[in-house]
């Protein structure tokens, strides 16, 4: 089996079938990824769908400077991050479709729903957005989620604590 | 129960496996379309830019052309009041005068008239060599 290096190697020089076989690998991966992130099965697989087209466009000029697992989480991400910036201006032109908070004192106790819960993380500064997406979706440590961002660990820590805490009051759960 | 193991939990609910080769036959297509966007967008620009290079073009050559020095060089006011035949030029400009001389000595049926002429405007190069000539 060829290591991932080898396949892009060969789709520089013109395999697209090496592409396939990259797809073929890492297609769970990020199908799985924008499948937690949205309800809708279709969507999750638009956005692994853009996440491909982007790849397709730029692995031809890749360095190699960073693992392809790596550079991958990262097209992850940003592509999570102009979803939810679309879905902002069309939640801003649907009002009426905009999930309400309710608050009373049984809200920790509340069952919330998924849609519910990414319409919170949408509403998180760019940073701890990212972060937070990144380590409740894919459990990865904030060593490697520090490497992804282009952070330090600590960095990584912090912003997701703020993330977390914010989601909490945005969600009106009471610590 | 902490919250983040909630926050998983609550996210990691449908684990639905996507057929691959599907997945990859749409892709495939999306490509081809990327791809094909991208030609038609290369080819626009090159159109312009061929549009943009023939209209520059066109228009400095016209520039150089007869409306151009139509307008501005038998018309315009420093010409008339500049022009090679002012006084102040009149004798740093010999061959020129001597080669106007000729031809209207050359055109004019009656050389006499030529010699007035040339006698009126003070023009003595050209009589001083026609009678050293002869």
């Amino acid at each position: 089996m060829k290591k991932d290096r080898e396949l892009i190697q060969d789709f520089q020089n013109g395999d697209e079938e090496a592409f396939n076989e990259l797809v073929r690998r890492y297609l769970d991966l990020v199908h799985g990824f924008f499948q937690k992130l949205t309800n809708d099965e279709m969507e999750a697989e638009d956005l692994a769908q853009t996440v491909f087209i982007k790849l397709f466009k730029s692995l031809k000029n890749f360095r190699f400077k960073s693992e392809f697992n790596t550079y991958l989480y990262r097209v992850n991400v940003n592509t999570a991050n102009t979803y939810f910036k679309r879905n902002k201006w069309r939640n801003f032109l649907h009002l009426d479709q905009t999930v309400e908070p309710i608050y009373n004192d049984n809200l920790q106790d509340r069952e919330w729903k998924k849609e519910e819960l990414w319409n919170a993380i949408s509403k998180l500064p760019k940073k701890q957005r990212s972060v937070v997406m990144i380590r409740i979706s894919e459990m990865l440590p904030f060593k490697d989620i520090g490497h992804i961002l282009h952070m330090s660990e600590g960095t990584a820590k912090v912003n997701f604590h703020h993330g977390i805490k914010r989601i909490k009051a945005l969600l009106g759960i009471v610590e | 129960m902490n919250f983040e193991s909630k926050i998983r939990q609550i996210i990691s609910g449908s684990d639905k496996t996507i057929d691959k080769e599907q997945f990859i036959n749409n892709l495939t297509e999306a490509r081809f379309k990327y791809k094909l966007k991208r030609s038609q967008a290369f080819s626009g620009i090159l159109a312009i830019c061929l549009i943009i290079t023939v209209a520059l073009t066109s228009y400095f050559e016209l520039d150089q052309g007869a409306i151009q020095s139509g307008r501005n060089y038998y018309f315009s006011d420093s010409n008339i009041f500049y022009s090679e035949f002012d006084e102040d030029n009149f004798n740093n400009n010999d061959y020129l005068l001597d080669d106007i001389a000729i031809y209207i000595m050359e055109e004019e049926d009656d050389i006499w008239t030529a010699f007035s002429f040339l006698d009126e405007i003070e023009f003595d190069n050209f009589i001083n060599y026609i009678e050293e000539e002869s």
